[in-house]
């Protein structure tokens, strides 16, 4: 505690110097912890985007993510109402909701469009990710009606001239490879946010669909559990469970997830890299000039019985003062910045791809900040150590006659 | 505060604090070479005070040094309170200093941002002195010096004479068998520098130390147990 002391009141010798390398640190400390709590959010939203949007755990016939259909659901997944009720049995399970993939063409009468479309149970779909579904006009449609429901992307509606009551047609190739049609209303217009998607985007009732493609299979069941980190686990025991099942989790489809997040790791973890140089430069800086100062006075404390590495431990001390009080100061400022920005509602513009922008938010994360401030600390010791190793180790007498 | 005999140092007051046998040390090399020491033989006892005396130029710094195991003779050897330093480590000397060697500068040496107090405790700290004991201690050396009531000023804060005696207080509150003093007075009036060189010389005879004293100032040496005069790196 003394030895610390003593580093404080070093510190304070020369209080401007020693201000602007704990300011050069705090600045830096704050930038990648914001920056690196930006990033976690990223992290946290798009994950969830994407158990939410394909569910936590997905399971599927075994050929059925890796092998080419000659017909639509050939590799579709029979018997899924009673494979749906025994998975809904597992523990922590929210729901599970039977999909079909299927293209095919939609006509207003006048023209024909190509669709991609997502037979769903339309309530249990609605409730579950109802929050990624923005709903430009109309609403949610039902399921068991007389004349199928369905819901339609932005742009393909422009381009169908439809709006909620609109009659329109869907073609697709059925089972056995013949042509289908069935009649449909658009009872809503929503948008994903991708433009892309909204060309191309059709929602309608999962037995509709079946009707259309003559089949009682789903191409997926998706399983929505309460926590996401429990995923591997329901995977784990499912595959246990169903071996003739191919299984696969929300990560391993989430292609874009897994990009933003390896772009971003290298993004803010060269940031951290560059701050954590910077603060080697600034803190060998700061205490090589102290260093430089105090030649004489190391002489003197080596000559009353001072081992080199007891003055080394001396000035590391400093650095840790001076490091650790500059990220305390970071920690604080991001704290501030993370508190200002969950209340400004500053909207980032939309990505690449993306037609709607985001909120800028900045996750807290203690994990984080205790590993930035001790990765803080121990570059501060290093560039202390840099600065006095030589110093300490210099002839006493030299030291001693240093003006 | 008088000084308890436990607190003098263990070698007695009729051992050898150090010796110097046939020590020679030079600078340079070839025709620049300088022979700063010529085989000096050279020995102080506990509580003596002995002053080192000389022209410029003719050793006595590098005596100090060498005394005071800062500085490595080419030949020759050395004994501090009947320890032979030949062959020992850097860290070896270290400790030996540490433990039996204080140092009294011409420019006081303190440290600035340490208070009387710290300055005065901080060879206790090094040798691992218990905190009480320290207080104790560290209080009775100021007391001695004359500073009590000056331990939580900082070194700025006092006179030059005043300095001279705390720095006085670092080199003798551990009881070491030996103090270098390089010009102690050398930064002072001549009324002040009688009276530290006094304080040096009864704090010598009360806590068994050795002194060697090295100064130009004749008026100094009178007051001196002692008197050794080098010239041209040699004891006359």
């Amino acid at each position: 505690m003394k030895w610390l002391l003593f580093a404080w009141k070093n510190v304070l010798r020369n209080r401007r110097r020693a201000l602007m390398a704990q300011s050069i640190i705090a600045v830096g400390t704050a930038a990648v912890l914001v920056g690196g709590g930006y990033a976690l959010y990223s992290y946290s939203a798009l994950r969830e985007l994407a158990a939410h949007e394909n569910g936590h755990v997905i399971v599927a016939e075994r050929d059925y993510f890796g092998g080419d259909e000659d017909v639509p659901m050939q590799h579709g997944l029979p018997g899924a109402t009673a494979l749906s009720r025994s998975l809904r049995a597992l523990p922590g399970v929210r729901g599970v909701l039977p999909r079909i993939q299927f293209s095919g063409l939609i006509s207003n009468g006048d023209k024909s469009a190509v669709f991609v479309g997502t037979g769903v149970l339309p309530d249990a779909e609605f409730r579950l990710r109802g929050y990624q579904l923005n709903f430009i006009a109309g609403e949610a449609f039902a399921s068991g009606t007389s004349v199928p429901e369905i819901a339609l992307g932005g742009d393909l509606a422009r381009q169908m001239k439809a709006k909620p009551g609109s009659s329109l047609t869907l073609l697709a190739t059925t089972t056995e490879g013949s042509l289908n049609a069935v009649d449909v209303v658009v009872r809503g217009v929503v948008s994903v946010g991708v433009p892309e998607i909204d060309k191309r985007l059709v929602l309608a009732d999962v037995a509709a669909v079946q009707k259309l493609l003559l089949t009682d299979k789903v191409s997926t069941l998706s399983i929505y559990l309460d926590k996401t980190p429990a995923t591997d686990a329901v995977a784990a025991q499912i595959r246990a469970e169903h071996p003739e099942l191919a299984v696969r989790t929300w990560l391993d489809l989430a292609v874009f997830y897994q990009a933003v997040r390896a772009l971003y790791n290298r993004i803010f973890g060269m940031l951290g890299i560059i701050m954590l140089v910077i603060v080697l430069f600034a803190l060998a800086n700061t205490l090589g000039m102290a260093v430089a100062e105090r030649t004489r006075e190391i002489g003197t404390l080596r000559a009353i019985g001072t081992l080199p590495r007891e003055i080394v431990r001396n000035f590391v001390l400093e650095g840790v003062v001076i490091g650790g009080s500059g990220a305390i100061a970071g920690m604080l400022i991001a704290a501030a910045v993370t508190v200002f920005l969950s209340f400004a509602g500053v909207q980032m513009p939309a990505p690449p791809g993306r037609s709607a922008g985001y909120p800028l938010l900045v996750q807290f994360s203690a994990g984080l900040y205790a590993a930035t401030g001790a990765a803080i600390v121990a570059a501060s010791a290093l560039a202390a150590y840099w600065a006095s190793a030589k110093a300490a180790r210099r002839p006493i007498v030299e030291a001693l006659a240093h003006v | 505060m008088p000084i308890g005999p436990e607190e003098a140092h263990p070698a007695g007051p009729a051992a050898t604090a150090v010796r110097l046998s046939k020590v020679s040390k030079s600078y340079g090399a070839g025709s620049t070479r300088v022979q700063a020491l010529r085989s000096v033989d050279f020995e102080l006892r506990a509580g003596e005070l002995a002053a080192l005396t000389g022209p410029s130029g003719s050793g006595k710094s590098t005596l100090l040094n060498l005394c005071g195991l800062i500085d490595s003779p080419d030949s020759g050897e050395r004994e501090i309170a009947g320890v032979a330093v030949a062959g020992r480590t850097e860290t070896m000397l270290t400790r030996l200093r540490r433990e039996k060697i204080g140092f009294v500068f011409q420019g006081f040496n303190l440290v600035p941002v340490m208070t009387v107090f710290d300055n005065v405790e901080y060879p206790l700290l090094l040798l691992g002195v218990p905190a009480p004991e320290r207080d104790v201690r560290v209080r009775g050396m100021l007391a001695r010096v004359g500073l009590g009531g000056f331990d939580r000023r900082v070194p700025d804060a006092l006179s030059g004479g005043q300095r001279q005696r705390v720095a006085i207080a670092r080199a003798l509150v551990k009881s070491p068998a030996l103090v270098i003093a390089d010009e102690p007075t050398g930064n002072l009036d001549s009324a002040t520098a009688a009276q530290i060189v006094d304080l040096l010389r009864e704090l010598a005879h009360e806590r068994g130390a050795a002194v060697v004293v090295a100064t130009h100032d004749e008026r100094m040496t009178g007051r001196c147990d002692r008197v050794l005069r080098l010239v041209d790196g040699a004891l006359q």
